[in-house]
């Protein structure tokens, strides 16, 4: 039987096809050829895991929301029942600590979408307006800092609106608005996508502002520059540790991600579960011990929300 | 979700300093989907002297989406389909942010002109000369920039047909092309404005 592969057409080198020139090209392959390539699945690195699940998320795209409902935490025991033993003793740990999750949509934007619902809902349910006007100045530095990289302002003021209306609906004293009026506004295509790009541009403007102290976290032959326009400007490009530290640093909201994933657990002891608190380099709050107002799962090229107990 | 506040705000943008920038867009429909734009050949390659004209489709999820853009003047480049004008640039591709604009992305695409990147070909032909035989390709792409990219003199009679069918009088429309070097938008431009 034949399997039909779709390659990025942008892979393709020949000229054979302009019809194609937009579409991805279709090669067929054997199903043993797949076997050879897939059997070998045991020693692959996460990058690569990321890298062949990628088409499979493509798929997911279309199914789940950007924001699910809020579920036991108990259902990712269920999702790992016959997996690796770490992740097991991990998650049994976990649900001591945590418990609920609420998962997000695999398409690049997790983190970002992911620390929107989360910091709105803490902010909601906290009635935290003092917090509403703190992070509105840290908006207006990040645009200012913007126009002086020379960003035209219509390229990303209906981003900034869009966040700053997601703000104030979170105002304390609006008897309409509820979580599940908020889960339904962060299920919005237009409203969840403009406010990804608002954290996108927070993103870039942060590391392009402190692009000492970034650089040398930056992988590869990469400028600052480069680096936001390839890594962090584009939808759909994945977070990691640079994204997280700049996000938190240009909105002042300190974020914890707890790590899922394999590390430790060797030598029969117990796996332990990790996790680090990201805080603002100029952190506003005295309290440096309290929990951050963000808490989310990381599982390799993955974050979803944690509630605790 | 077609943002058209977004693309007026970017036409407008374009428009103001096109003088500066070199790079223009121009609608051919109503609801802002379907334009041209036009850059010039960078100076010290050989599409120097060259206006090339681009074609743009704007997706409904645009600026989410990149612009489809495609060469309709002919040129010889190993990044650029000499059969179809198709174009491969990684920012009108995945790397594609709506941090980018028409504008950046017209621009980019004038880089591309002077920086080619043969080892990621979009006409594979075009890549091997130039890397097997540069002079060749460097003739070649000249000839072709003469031959398709230069606005010629017998360009004129057409250009001032248009401007007589807008209403202009031959005499203003010969003027205005002739004061403005045959820019046609330019010309356009002055006679509104008399």
């Amino acid at each position: 039987m034949l399997q039909q592969i779709a390659v990025p057409a942008k892979d393709s080198t020949m000229d054979e096809t302009p019809g194609l020139a937009d579409g991805p090209a279709i090669f067929s392959v054997e199903d043993d050829v797949l076997d050879e390539i897939f059997s070998s699945v045991e020693d692959l690195w996460d990058d690569e895991i990321t890298f062949f699940r990628n088409p499979i998320c493509d798929q997911e795209v279309d199914i789940c929301e950007f924001i699910g409902d809020k579920e036991p935490i108990s259902v990712l025991a269920v999702e790992y029942e016959s997996g690796n033993p770490i992740f097991k003793a991990k998650i049994e740990k976990l649900a001591s600590t945590y418990g609920a999750i609420r998962r997000i949509r695999r398409d690049g934007n997790c983190f970002f979408r992911s620390f929107m619902f989360s910091y709105l809902e803490y902010i909601l349910e906290a009635k935290d307006a003092a917090e509403v006007a703190r992070v509105l100045k840290s908006v207006e530095s990040c645009k200012q800092a913007l126009l002086g990289f020379g960003y035209a302002e219509f390229t990303f003021e209906d981003f900034f609106a869009v966040f700053v209306e997601q703000l104030e609906y979170v105002l304390p004293g609006k008897s309409s608005t509820s979580v599940d009026t908020l889960i339904e506004r962060c299920r919005d295509l237009v409203i969840s996508n403009y406010a990804v790009m608002f954290f996108r541009f927070a993103t870039s403007s942060e590391i392009r502002r402190r692009a000492d102290f970034f650089e040398p976290f930056i992988y590869g032959n990469l400028t600052v520059q480069q680096f936001c326009n390839t890594s962090v400007e584009p939808m759909g490009e994945e977070s990691d540790h640079i994204h997280i530290t700049a996000l938190t640093d240009a909105l002042g909201v300190p974020v914890r991600v707890v790590y899922l994933d394999r590390s430790g657990g060797d030598s029969g002891k117990a796996a332990e579960i990790n996790h680090h608190d990201f805080v603002p380099a100029i952190s506003q709050s005295s309290d440096k011990a309290a929990v951050p107002p963000v808490t989310l799962l990381y599982r390799p090229g993955h974050y979803d929300i944690l509630y605790a107990k | 979700m077609f943002d058209f506040a977004r693309v007026q705000k970017e036409l407008v943008e374009v428009e103001r300093d096109k003088n500066l920038s070199g790079v223009s867009i121009q609608i051919c429909e109503d609801n802002l989907k379907h334009m041209r734009g036009t850059i010039k050949g960078p100076v010290g390659t050989p599409y120097e002297g060259g206006i090339f004209t681009i074609e743009i489709r704007l997706p409904a999820e645009y600026p989410f989406e990149p612009p489809k853009m495609q060469f309709i003047t002919k040129v010889w480049h190993p990044n650029i389909s000499s059969q179809n004008g198709a174009i491969c640039l990684d920012i009108l591709k995945d790397q594609w942010s709506p941090a980018l604009t028409l504008k950046t992305a017209l621009l980019s695409l004038q880089a591309l002109l002077s920086t080619p990147e043969p080892d990621d070909p979009q006409d594979a032909v075009v890549a091997q000369q130039y890397l097997r035989d540069y002079p060749t390709f460097l003739g070649t792409a000249r000839y072709w920039t003469e031959t398709f990219a230069r606005r010629p003199s017998l360009d004129i009679q057409e250009k001032v047909a248009k401007l007589i069918e807008m209403g202009f009088s031959e005499e203003a429309a010969k003027n205005a092309l002739q004061t403005c070097g045959g820019d046609e938008n330019a010309a356009l431009e002055k006679l509104c404005n008399v």
